[in-house]
């Protein structure tokens, strides 16, 4: 192992600690203006728009980060994911509201309605799903790490066998 | 994820479903019980030991399981409630299943691998069992295991209430007679099969559910000519409900996103099954096979919601009673008789599925968490996990029977208090070597009371939240910066604080 990899770990998990912190601070700050005189102003729902994936994409990198390992080619679909679904929400909010009988309808929809039914509710289908079992073996788990894992457990139990016969001897 | 349970239930208890007791509807719904029963005893005559009673001997394969998750995820509100609130609301209802593109995947990644490692190897049966050997810490367990017993309470009772109403509708029986018939037949295989039971009868329930929603949704497609036409009659009276919030505000709607998919990581209904996978590698297809399973099964929330809206307006169904007859209606005026009856068996399918699902997760906290807590350990965990699932049907129905509308209360935020509870200890901390028990104990107590008393001042009217927030979201968002924020004022150093198995298994 080189030298410089445990601080590689260190940085994938701590901006993955980072991103999650950061982005619930924004969405509490989201919730926060709501509370205001007025109601919420204008800007709050952009803060939750953009925490909200940024959290989502913060704890999956977060779960996603192996040993040495980092997150891998993981980070690709982690990032368009990120995008689809920050740009998704901020599409929604920028576009002009202009729902009407003149629509022009994208698979049946209005286009802001289809950018949140099929961008966020079906392309995340198409690559999440699919890119944790194309690196499942290499990226999630293996034979090996189960043995590891079977082996630390048994050691474990026989020393907690031992230390009973002990006691009650 | 969490359409589940958000309050079907709520939903159903609105209002009662129309009676549909006729001979085709009541062969069917015969036919499912049936089916259920049989399930069960062959399932009774596998469960010898505690771990197959609570967490089926380790031993199921990857489509079971898949199945059953989507099953105990969807629960009634799939059907009744949700296509009611697209009906009410528009299309801002959908942010409650949107997050299913992620959610599934977002599970396995941060909790599938190593809930199931850490089950092997230290032969965990429950959710607070992972935070207790996380932390090493039996009073974090134990305070865990009661913020899930709080939770679970409103849901059984809400879900027994919800089986009086929709097995009253089929048999016509009367909501009373309705709630013991559903709870004794749940009990009944809850008791004899444990999960085991539950797991197999949530593959036939599921399956329906399945098949249902797809058939529900291919034909308002047919009635409607089509989604650009159901979209055009609705464009023609009530364009907002196509916006993408509906008639929900932006913060609303995100807030929804927010809630049901970081919360998703705290649902214990489908975290637990982590547990019981029979070969870890099996997890490589399981967000994917899961996700599409949902896809199915939610496409009747969709379809009904956005399609009945379109009928009422263009006058192709009368205008509704309620918003929760929506998929009543429609059943009852479009399609055959026959996938009436095979809805109304899958929702009644729905309820007995989360009925069950929580009976055993609240019974394996009571005679399991709550001792170790205490220090103490059942010496037949069988014999008295058995016993106490009992007693939790009998209070489930008595309190669905007896509370009025308190159960509805008891319902509602069972979804919020599972996340702000248990998502910051088990999920990030099954993460981060650096979480520590304070932070844990301080996060779950943070979640359990901001939820609680929220919510109890929102019920009674105390207290009312400005227009898109909701305890549930404070309450997470809270549970968050504590834990984050102990942590890091309690840190230790994890070689000393994290036993070595778990170490390995939080690195792998």
């Amino acid at each position: 192992m080189s030298a410089d990899r445990p601080h590689r770990i260190d940085l994938t998990r701590r901006a993955a600690r980072v991103t999650l912190v950061l982005a619930t601070c924004a969405i509490a700050g989201g919730y926060a203006a709501a509370f205001m005189p007025g109601g919420a102003p204008t800007w709050a729902p952009w803060l939750l728009a953009i925490g909200i994936p940024a959290a989502l994409g913060g704890i999956m990198a977060l779960g996603a980060a192996r040993g040495s390992a980092g997150i891998g080619k993981l980070k690709f679909p982690f990032a368009f994911v990120f995008v689809v679904l920050t740009s998704g929400f901020c599409l929604a909010l920028g576009l002009p509201a202009n729902e009407g009988l003149q629509s022009t309808l994208w698979l049946g929809l209005p286009v802001r309605a289809a950018i949140i039914i099929y961008g966020i509710g079906l392309l995340p289908i198409v690559v999440l799903p699919v890119a944790y079992a194309l690196t499942f073996d290499t990226q999630t788990l293996s034979q090996t790490d189960i043995d590891r894992v079977r082996e630390l457990a048994a050691a474990r139990t026989l020393a907690a066998n031992e230390a009973s016969q002990e006691a009650h001897s | 994820m969490m359409v589940a349970h958000i309050s079907p239930v709520f939903a159903l208890l609105q209002t009662s479903l129309p009676h549909v007791a006729q001979p085709a509807v009541i062969a069917v719904g015969l036919a499912y019980f049936a089916v259920i029963i049989g399930i069960s005893v062959w399932a009774a005559r596998r469960t010898k030991t505690a771990a197959d009673f609570f967490v089926a001997g380790h031993g199921i394969g990857l489509v079971a399981l898949t199945v059953a998750s989507v099953s105990t995820s969807v629960s009634g509100f799939a059907f009744i409630g949700g296509p009611g609130l697209i009906y009410t609301v528009g299309l801002g209802a959908m942010f409650i299943v949107l997050p299913a593109s992620v959610t599934n995947v977002m599970g396995a990644w941060v909790l599938a691998k190593r809930m199931r490692l850490l089950g092997e190897a230290r032969g965990l049966m429950t959710v607070p069992d992972a935070i207790g050997a996380r932390y090493n810490s039996p009073a974090s367990q134990g305070l865990a295991g009661i913020a899930m017993l709080v939770g679970i309470i409103g849901y059984m009772a809400t879900n027994a209430l919800a089986m009086g109403v929709v097995i009253n509708a089929i048999f016509g029986v009367g909501i009373g007679w309705g709630i013991w018939i559903g709870m004794g037949i749940t009990l009944a295989y809850s008791v004899a099969g444990g999960i085991l039971a539950g797991i197999y009868n949530d593959v036939f329930q599921g399956t329906l559910m399945a098949v249902a929603s797809v058939l529900v949704f291919l034909f308002v497609l047919k009635v409607g000519g089509g989604l650009g036409d159901i979209s055009k009659s609705i464009l023609a009276h009530d364009p907002k409900f196509l916006s993408p919030w509906g008639k929900m505000t932006p913060l609303a709607a995100l807030s929804f996103f927010f809630v049901f998919g970081m919360g998703s990581l705290g649902q214990p209904q489908g975290v637990h099954k982590y547990y019981m996978l029979r070969d870890p590698m099996q997890l490589k297809w399981y967000p994917l096979l899961k996700t599409l399973g949902l896809i199915l099964v939610l496409l009747l929330y969709f379809g009904v919601g956005v399609g009945v809206k379109a009928f009422v307006l263009n006058g192709t169904m009368a205008p509704l009673s309620a918003p929760d007859q929506a998929t009543p209606s429609l059943l009852l005026s479009v399609t055959p008789l026959l996938l009436a009856a095979l809805v109304f068996s899958g929702i009644a399918a729905a309820t007995m599925s989360a009925a069950n699902s929580f009976i055993n997760i609240g019974a394996a906290v009571v005679m399991h968490d709550l001792p170790i807590a205490f220090g103490k350990r059942f010496t037949n965990e069988l014999k008295w996990g058995r016993a106490v699932t009992v007693l939790m049907a009998i209070a489930a129905a008595i309190i669905a029977q007896k509370s009025g509308t308190m159960v509805a209360f008891l319902g509602i935020f069972g979804w919020g208090l599972f996340a702000s509870t248990l998502v910051p200890s088990l999920a990030v901390g099954l993460n981060w070597d650096g979480a520590t028990r304070d932070g844990a104990i301080a996060s779950i107590a943070t979640g359990l009371f901001v939820t609680l008393s929220l919510e109890t001042a929102s019920y009674f009217k105390a207290f009312t939240f400005p227009s898109g927030v909701t305890a549930s979201a404070v309450a997470l968002v809270l549970s968050f910066l504590v834990f984050f924020l102990v942590s890091w004022l309690t840190r230790r150093d994890p070689e000393k604080a994290i036993d070595p198995d778990v170490r390995l298994i939080m690195e792998l």
